[in-house]
């Protein structure tokens, strides 16, 4: 059996993030950067409801009405000349 | 400093854009695909009226009215954050940093995926982008393929690719693991089932919308559901049987298919090997809120809308103040709600109590008319989510 990816731009499967909630016993967030699920190029874009339900899971830490693992800026890839105010990409 | 800037050129997007430039308010829409649209440019299915609802003329009328009234709307623009300010708000862009009074976010919704064995394979998609190949860009998404995940957008797309002449295998649900769930489940899609069953000119599906109401009789249907699965439009769909694994070496070469009980658990020796190049998975959608929730909006969950929604009253003002949202983002509809929620937010932007009274009625209308409906409990969501706008103010 193939494993399963849940994170494509970090490659994370499901078998790392359970190993890593196995190891150390430790909350969603803590997961989270242990395995950088979510963390990718796409910025969770693709797998944020995966990593959440996988994370929900393992830690029953339940969502509950706020946003799970909270949302940072910038929300798309966006070039650092851009970031830095030099609007126009030069 | 502009009156309002409009994140989304969708439906909601472009019909609230509308209503402000009626009132001559300095409005500029940004969308960061290529068209305005949203996913309206990707929609054709047929209504139970028999009447067809094409997505591109639908946008090309609001496109004219936009037109007509001089409205900016600059395409190809990603907003990546939001702050507010004193007087309004700070819109960051891939281009620029625009200056507003007033927001709207009418980002739409994005879908879930159903992450299975093998599915990060070239020629594995998702079912909206096999819908916007199809119907926006006019590509050939391949030569067979196969449907994993069964629900009200997989079988409208599903049937947009027979059309274009896209042959497919069947339609089956995900394996079951800890994201697919629910869509792993055969008597919960079921429950799915029956809600479109007015699609579907399969005796037996129209059948089951009967028993729609009595989950002793579906949970009976699932179990004695038919090995060859029911046919809708020729394809057969089943729910008794799951993709375990994708496979191929640098693409999608073949599916493993296996049957499962009524819970959704694998039968194991039932396996299957079936020969397709590609794969469209379908774990259904969900608000695209990031925005609103950078900003600081309180949300809700609420599976009845989809999930985590920004809260917002009828008029669909958000507890921030100059902060509004409209279509997907507050609950997962068809489009043509989305788009009499962005007339209810631009009336209300404008500060034109007459026609946003109107356009609230007209939203209520149209739900109970809709032909598409995603989650059955939609009016019970939409109350809860008025009702913690209350609590806010
Ligand atoms: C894949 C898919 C298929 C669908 N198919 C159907 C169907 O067949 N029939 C039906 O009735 N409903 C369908 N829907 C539901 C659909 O969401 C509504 O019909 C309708 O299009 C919602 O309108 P909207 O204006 O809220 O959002 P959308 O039409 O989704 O428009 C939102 C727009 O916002 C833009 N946007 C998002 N984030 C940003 C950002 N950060 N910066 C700049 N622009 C941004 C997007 O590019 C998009 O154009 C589908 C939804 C999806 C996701």
């Amino acid at each position: 059996m193939k494993e399963t990816i849940i994170c494509r731009c970090e490659e994370v499967s499901l078998e790392d993030i359970v190993n890593t909630a196995n190891t150390h016993n430790c909350s969603a967030r803590e997961i989270k950067l242990r395995t950088r699920a979510g963390m990718g190029y796409c910025g969770g874009r693709t797998c944020r409801p995966a990593v959440n339900a996988v994370l929900e899971d393992l830690t029953g830490e339940k969502a509950g009405h706020n946003v799970p693992l909270k949302v940072q800026p910038p929300v798309r890839p966006v070039t650092l000349s851009v970031l830095g105010g030099n609007r126009n990409g030069h | 400093m502009l009156d309002v800037v409009i994140i989304g050129a969708g439906p909601a997007g472009l019909s609230a854009a509308i209503a402000c430039r009626e009132s001559d308010l300095d409005v500029l829409v940004i969308d960061e695909f290529p068209k305005p649209g949203g996913r309206l440019l990707g929609q054709l299915h047929q209504e139970p009226t028999g009447e067809w609802w094409n997505g591109i003329k639908e946008t090309e009328i609001l496109l004219n009215r936009a037109n007509t009234l001089n409205t900016k709307i600059e395409c190809g623009v990603s907003c990546h954050h939001i702050e507010k300010t004193e007087t309004g708000y700070l819109v960051h862009t891939s281009q620029e940093l625009y200056k507003t009074k007033k927001l709207l976010i009418a980002t739409g919704a994005a879908e879930t995926a159903a992450p299975i064995p093998g599915w990060t394979l070239p020629g594995v998609m998702s079912i909206g982008a096999a819908q916007v190949m199809t119907n926006v860009h006019r590509v050939k998404v391949g030569n067979k393929g196969i449907v994993a995940g069964v629900n009200v957008l997989s079988a409208a797309i599903a049937r947009e690719l027979q059309i274009a002449g896209i042959d497919l295998h069947s339609m089956a649900l995900p394996v079951k693991n800890t994201v697919t769930k629910d869509h792993a489940h055969p008597e919960k899609v079921m429950e799915g089932l029956v809600r479109i069953a007015h699609l579907a000119p399969s005796p037996f599906l129209r059948f089951g919308s009967k028993f729609a109401q009595s989950s002793k009789v579906r949970d009976l249907a699932t179990k004695f559901y038919p090995k060859g699965g029911f046919k809708m439009w020729g394809m057969p769909i089943h729910v008794r049987k799951a993709i375990t694994q994708i496979n191929g070496t640098d693409k999608v070469e073949s599916v493993t298919m296996c049957d499962v009980t009524p819970e959704g658990d694998v039968i194991p020796g039932t396996e299957e090997i079936i020969n397709v190049d590609f794969v469209c998975i379908a774990g259904g959608l969900y608000p695209l809120s990031e925005l609103a929730s950078v900003i600081g909006c309180p949300f809700r969950y609420l599976e009845e809308l989809g999930g985590h929604v920004p809260v917002h009253n009828e008029q669909m003002e958000t507890p921030v103040e100059g902060l509004y949202v409209a279509g997907n983002i507050t609950g997962i509809e068809s489009a043509k709600v989305a788009r009499a929620q962005g007339a209810v937010a631009g009336y209300a932007i404008a500060n034109e109590p007459e026609r946003l009274k109107q356009a609230m009625q007209a939203v209520k209308k149209i739900r109970e008319a809709a032909s598409i409906q995603f989650h059955p409990q939609i009016k019970a969501g939409r109350a809860k989510i008025h009702r913690a706008y209350q609590e806010y103010v």
